[in-house]
């Protein structure tokens, strides 16, 4: 294993370890979502491995992972389309899958990408699908064709759509169940950059109403602005979860130097026990720090009581944010690098 | 198990592809309009070599087409309702309303019979008004023939749509489901049933069971209507046990 990997293993258990040690989660009759020990196995392969997952009530949740690492078949097996190989699961507080009825019901999801009979209109897919729900879901027709902005196209057929109207479909077919929780799969794909703010603000909206909703995405800017909280998910196993800031405060810590010798800077400081690596990157000092290293305020008091010492000149000292983007790749391993 | 909401929904999903019911409606009316225009016409340009393009004796010529001809259409409709949420990837998104799987399995055979019995039934009744309005001096068929046809033909149409419905939910595909009955009507069924030492095993075959309902001439497998009956409900119910099974039992 490389000293890159061994870094980036290290840092995941760290970033586990602080989420769950600050983990502010509702107690367990407020989740929406609860999976205990859940696994899901193809054949030999490994899909899912002793997941826990927690998704309180009423927040928009993210759910990240890298292709492959395990998100659609969770979700699969949360909507009761796979039997899971091990574990137990909670939806909208009914165990599954006895109560998995009771529970869809109060569900509307999009899995991998909104499919439709492209024969039919847009409004006659939804009548389809309200027939499989309660009575009251062809009242919700009209509503959620305006909500989802398709009420001038929504007697064209299908076929016609492009893939942007067939999310916003996708999402009008999941008001119909008027859900308690939303399981949205990589809803923004094929949305214009408007499409997807219209997006974010209904999804502002439904969480405003009480709803939950669970968003699994590779759009992690998306994410961090939409997403009260998140769960990482790399090879079948959840590696992170809680609210933004506590995964993003678990995420590598960085401060930037701008001083007159950069580089002697780097070398003079690389020794340091807390630090992991310091480096001059585009004429500043760039120090990343170890996960078990002290809080800043005493970290960066000694590394420049060390600087000024040697004789540099600091000019500004600034901490460096972490952004989701940042600790994903941090995190998880890319399915090319799996084997 | 069968709920309303839901076969009208399957009904919807079938009345829209005209193109399926233009080629229904000339695999059975078409073929039958066909079959009175060509005598027809034969008849009035030779009456002494033709006979009358009605009649007893056409009536049950194009009644026994239209038999084969609605194993056909009922395949194709059948095909088309096991297959289309499958393979549109809809089926998906309705499972996951936590609606009974067998529940949704189970809307797809009433769904398509809503389908295919009027079009049989438009067949078999211009098969008739046909017979009679062209039979000349010919002796026509009484209303106890013509009802015997009718249910034979709506049989036909009703049995093979809902083994096809149940194929479909196996195979998840409705192409290897129609090339099946196709091939199991036109040329595996008329084989067994020209193999004499099966004996009474070939009331088991459904066309021989849709023969005796039809009450058509020339049946060369002989059998009770009520065992004729007692075929064509198990044969259903076995595609559709098979069907239910396999939609119950899908990863998706």
């Amino acid at each position: 294993m490389t000293p890159t990997l061994e870094l980036h293993e290290a840092s995941r258990r760290d970033a586990a370890a602080e989420v769950a040690a600050n983990s502010r989660l509702p107690a367990l009759d407020g989740l929406a979502v609860e999976t205990r020990g859940l696994g899901k196995q193809f054949g030999p392969r490994v899909a899912l491995d002793n997941v826990h997952l927690q998704v309180p009530r009423g927040c928009a949740f993210g759910f990240l992972g890298p292709n492959g690492a395990g998100k659609t078949t969770l979700i699969r097996l949360l909507l009761g389309l796979a039997e899971p190989s091990a574990g137990q699961m909670r939806l909208l507080g009914h165990d599954l899958p006895g109560g998995a009825a009771a529970a869809l019901a109060g569900v509307g999801a999009i899995i991998e990408e909104p499919r439709f009979h492209p024969h039919l209109s847009g409004r006659e897919n939804l009548g389809v699908h309200a027939a499989a729900r309660e009575r009251a879901a062809y009242g919700r027709i009209d509503g959620a064709l305006v909500r989802t902005g398709l009420s001038a196209r929504a007697d064209d057929r299908v076929t016609t759509y492009s893939l942007g109207m067939r999310q916003r479909l996708g999402i009008a077919r999941c008001l119909l169940a008027d859900p308690e929780l939303l399981i949205l799969d990589e809803p923004m794909n094929g949305l214009d950059p408007a499409g997807i703010g219209e997006l974010r603000e209904l999804i502002g909206a439904l969480v405003a109403e009480g709803r939950t909703v669970l968003l699994s995405s590779h759009l992690l800017d998306e994410v961090e602005r939409t997403c009260d909280a998140a769960a990482i998910v790399d090879d079948g196993k959840v590696i992170a979860q809680g609210t933004i800031s506590e995964l993003t405060r678990g995420g590598p810590r960085a401060i930037d130097i701008t001083c007159d010798q950069p580089a002697r800077a780097a070398s003079l400081l690389s020794a340091t026990p807390a630090i992991s690596r310091a480096t001059d990157r585009d004429g500043r000092l760039h120090i990343e720090l170890r996960p078990d290293a002290p809080v800043d305020r005493e970290i960066v008091t000694g590394l420049l009581r060390r600087l000024l010492a040697d004789g540099i000149a600091i000019e500004r000292v600034s901490p460096v944010a972490v952004s989701l983007e940042q600790l994903f790749l941090a995190m998880t391993t890319r399915l090319e690098d799996r084997a | 198990m069968f709920d309303l909401r839901l076969i009208r929904a399957d009904a919807l999903k079938l009345r829209r592809r005209r193109g399926m019911l233009v080629l229904c409606g000339l695999l059975t009316l078409g073929v039958v309009a066909l079959m009175f225009t060509v005598s027809g016409i034969q008849h009035a340009t030779n009456p002494s070599q033709h006979r009358p393009a009605g009649g007893f004796m056409a009536y049950h010529d194009a009644m026994f087409v239209l038999t084969m001809m609605m194993l056909v259409a009922g395949a194709i409709i059948g095909a088309t309702a096991g297959a289309q949420d499958l393979e549109s990837g809809v089926f998906r998104d309705l499972a996951a309303t936590g609606r009974s799987r067998v529940a949704l399995f189970g809307a797809r055979i009433p769904g398509a019979w809503t389908i295919v019995l009027p079009i049989a039934a438009l067949a078999a009744a211009a098969t008739a008004v046909g017979s009679i309005a062209l039979a000349g001096g010919l002796p026509t068929p009484d209303s106890a023939t013509i009802f015997a046809a009718t249910a034979g033909v709506l049989a036909a149409g009703a049995l093979s749509a809902a083994v096809s419905v149940g194929l479909s939910a196996l195979t998840a595909s409705k192409a290897p489901v129609i090339a099946t009955m196709l091939a199991f009507t036109l040329a595996i069924a008329p084989l067994l049933s020209g193999i004499g030492f099966l004996g009474d095993a070939r009331q088991a075959i459904p066309t021989n069971a849709l023969a005796r309902i039809g009450d058509a001439p020339g049946q060369n497998v002989h059998m009770g209507l009520v065992t004729a009956i007692v075929v064509v409900v198990a044969w259903a119910t076995a595609a559709f046990a098979a069907g239910a099974w396999r939609t119950r039992t899908r990863e998706i």
